[in-house]
């Protein structure tokens, strides 16, 4: 078992890297070459697939649930990113994201093996909120990861558009501005309700725990912070017709809130808990 | 080998080409009238807006005098369409070659890595072959220039973008907003340009809106481009509605200014809008750029982005170049490795008959015992004898078609001593190689040593 866990981590690496390779050659080609575009999504698929079984084998070993532990869970968000690109690439014409995407789940996959056991202590906690709070967060990072992934495309497209430089030579193989902007939303749509479930049950538990200092105390304010900036962009967006580049501005700007409170407990979970 | 006969852009001006202009429907009887002249035996034709191109082989295959199949095209075309002889071009051999590679390369259009062409190859083989004008050579020929015109697209950027101002316009508003059905395009203002934008984006799936300071105008406008019309004094409704707005009026002012954008985008709650500015004087005002969500190309932005994938198209022309000249030198070589193959067949036919015969000779005598299974072991035993022994003579004589080197042996003296040593009668010597010439399965059994080809049981028994 401990082979395998090992053996799929390695190709999942592997095949991640390749990935994100390919997307980037893609992206700076000089024309198309069909065959050689489709080997990208499929080699994030089998990184995917790969990383998947290293998850399930490893937390099998350790007899862990994967998101009873900060370790796996990160992983499963770059997994559940992954999973929604894939699902979404060929209909909003998607494929420019996995320059994003694969880099994003190699970093995640390799950057969870760096992170010690978490020491937080969770007594007086109630186990199946914990579950469904892990659970809800682990989900809407892997949808806000993509919704932040496609802002930035959307940046990088509309600055192009707008600039008029490399009109002719990059051709089409960024995506529409419009289905970036619809994917974002929707992304954010998806995952706002897990991250209201998410921020609410994350500030019961720390009205319960009585071991916080002041990295929790950011965190919260972190946590707050994303929270309000995509409950901005979605209502601003409904009223004020908030949308392109300043609802992309507004998802990045949530989307590395909520990295940052990733870091903070990558940082914890790195030092013992002495945060 | 081929020739080339035909004329083009290059060679003819437009009053020339269209004297030459064959019909789909008559082309078959055309091509089978060629086959039938004493130095064609086969033949195809490609035709399109900026060439015709008669591609043929004479009968004799690859022995063939081209210079007699040339001269017998260009009378061939000359006869069907007077006039035109003096624009004709022949290209013989491997020059033919090479120009037939280009030409489906795109490197000889008009328009520099148009894609229309090879698909325009390919259908003049395929209408060739049900025509049944298609023979050995040209078989062996076409699919060779198709895969190196598929090679140069995939290698390069030869067909990179859009060479035309509308077709740009319109690949920008697919940048914008995607599949452009259910989006919604305004025409303000008429002109050739802004008429084919309309037409594309149409034929994109975008509804189309009309708006002229001449209602009549814009009702006939939008009938040609199968839109609606609409008066002047909706156009500030008409831009709200509009996802891609094409101006090209002849007005000396702004039709289309700041206010009326700012305003239309409030109301169209920051969905982004294409404003293509096709008119000089210019219809849109700039500063419109500078509001979020409002995109806007003037004529000058998108000649630049055509002049752009043109420059990189003629660069990209010199790699193309260079892929063509591999795939033709490879061609060469084959061709070279072809004037072996009526001495191999002569060869193979002679050792085949002879032991076919002392075979045959023996199961009616000594071996006449043998049950049937016994007898195929023993033909197949003698078949993969004569293969052993053919093995190293079929290479030598290949190598030396192709090498054609100052040292050792030449075909030609090869191909004489072989005769000598066989004694070739006159009669086999004329077996033309068309008639008998291995198919590529049939070399590569030949090559592996495999089994007799069935051409060559053909030969043994005509010896």
């Amino acid at each position: 078992m401990t082979d395998v866990a090992t053996i799929a981590f390695y190709l999942g690496v592997i095949t991640y890297s390749v990935a994100a390779t390919l997307f980037f050659l893609e992206l700076a080609r000089k024309d198309g070459d069909a065959a050689r575009a489709q080997w990208a999504p499929r080699l994030l698929a089998l990184g995917g697939a790969l990383h998947a079984i290293h998850v399930l084998t490893a937390s099998l070993l350790s007899h862990v649930c994967p998101i009873d532990s900060l370790h796996f869970a990160l992983s499963f968000s770059a997994l559940i990113a992954v999973g929604a690109y894939l699902a979404l690439r060929q209909r909003l014409r998607l494929s420019a994201l996995g320059a994003f995407i694969a880099p994003i789940a190699l970093t995640f996959l390799v950057g969870a093996q760096f992170v010690g056991q978490s020491s937080e202590s969770t007594q007086g906690v109630s186990r199946t909120l914990l579950i469904f709070h892990v659970a809800a967060n682990v989900l809407g990072i892997g949808l806000f990861l993509i919704a932040g992934a496609a802002g930035s495309v959307y940046l990088l497209q509309e600055r192009r558009l707008r600039t008029k430089k490399r009109v002719a030579s990059m051709g089409s193989r960024l995506p529409p501005l419009d289905a970036l902007d619809t994917t974002t939303h929707r992304l954010l749509l998806a995952g706002f309700p897990l991250l209201t479930f998410g921020v609410v049950t994350g500030a019961v538990f720390s009205h319960q725990l009585t071991n916080t200092g002041g990295a929790e105390s950011l965190r919260s304010l972190l946590g707050y912070a994303t929270w309000v900036l995509l409950a901005a962009v979605l209502v601003l967006r409904k009223t004020a017709g908030f949308r392109g580049r300043k609802a992309a501005y507004g998802t990045i700007a949530g989307v590395v809130c909520m990295l940052l409170v990733l870091l903070l407990y990558v940082v914890r979970a790195s030092v013992g808990g002495n945060l | 080998m081929i020739v080339v006969v035909g004329l083009s852009h290059r060679t003819a001006p437009i009053a020339v080409r269209e004297k030459l202009v064959l019909e789909a429907a008559d082309l078959p009887d055309f091509l089978r009238a060629l086959v039938q002249r004493p130095e064609v035996g086969e033949a195809l034709l490609v035709s399109t807006c900026n060439r015709v191109e008669l591609v043929a082989a004479g009968r004799a295959g690859f022995d063939s005098d081209l210079d007699q199949v040339a001269k017998a095209c260009v009378d061939a075309l000359a006869a069907h369409s007077p006039g035109i002889a003096p624009h004709l071009y022949a290209h013989v051999g491997g020059t033919a070659v090479r120009h037939l590679f280009r030409v489906a390369a795109s490197l000889d259009s008009m328009v520099l890595g148009e894609p229309q062409i090879l698909g325009q190859v390919k259908d003049a083989y395929e209408l060739a072959r049900k025509a049944g004008t298609v023979g050995s050579v040209l078989h062996r020929t076409l699919p060779r220039a198709i895969r190196a015109a598929k090679r140069v697209r995939t290698d390069t950027a030869i067909g990179s973008g859009q060479v035309s101002v509308p077709s740009v316009a319109v690949d920008l508003a697919r940048e914008i907003f995607g599949d452009l059905s259910g989006h919604s395009a305004l025409l303000v203002g008429s002109g050739e340009m802004a008429e084919a934008v309309a037409r594309l984006l149409k034929v994109g799936g975008a509804s189309v809106v009309v708006v002229g300071r001449t209602l009549s105008r814009a009702e006939e406008l939008a009938n040609i481009v199968g839109g609606v019309a609409r008066p002047w004094s909706a156009l500030q409704q008409s831009l709200v509605e509009a996802d891609v707005v094409v101006t090209s009026t002849s007005a000396p002012h702004f039709v289309v200014d700041y206010e009326m954008v700012s305003a239309a985008r409030k109301a169209r709650r920051g969905k982004n809008q294409f404003l293509i500015d096709l008119a000089v004087p210019r219809d849109v005002e700039p500063r419109i750029e500078t509001l979020d969500g409002e995109f806007l190309y003037n004529i000058d932005d998108l000649s630049k982005v055509v002049s752009d994938t043109l420059s990189t198209r003629t660069r990209e022309a010199a790699s193309a170049e260079a892929i063509i000249g591999r795939e033709a030198e490879g061609y060469d070589r084959w061709a070279d490795a072809e004037q072996a193959t009526p001495t191999i067949v002569q060869l193979r036919g002679r050792l085949t008959a002879a032991l076919e015969e002392e075979l045959s000779r023996s199961m009616r005598g000594k071996l006449k015992h043998l049950p049937e299974t016994d007898r195929a072991a023993v033909l197949k035993m003698l078949e993969s004898a004569v293969n052993r022994l053919l093995h190293q003579p079929t290479i030598r004589l290949r190598q030396a078609a192709i090498e054609r080197s100052q040292e050792g042996l030449s075909l030609e003296q090869l191909s004489a001593a072989i005769n000598e040593l066989f004694g070739f009668d006159a009669e086999s010597e004329a077996v033309s190689a068309t008639e008998n010439a291995l198919t590529e399965a049939d070399l590569e059994a030949d090559n592996s040593g495999l089994s007799l080809s069935p051409k060559a049981r053909v030969v043994a028994s005509r010896n």
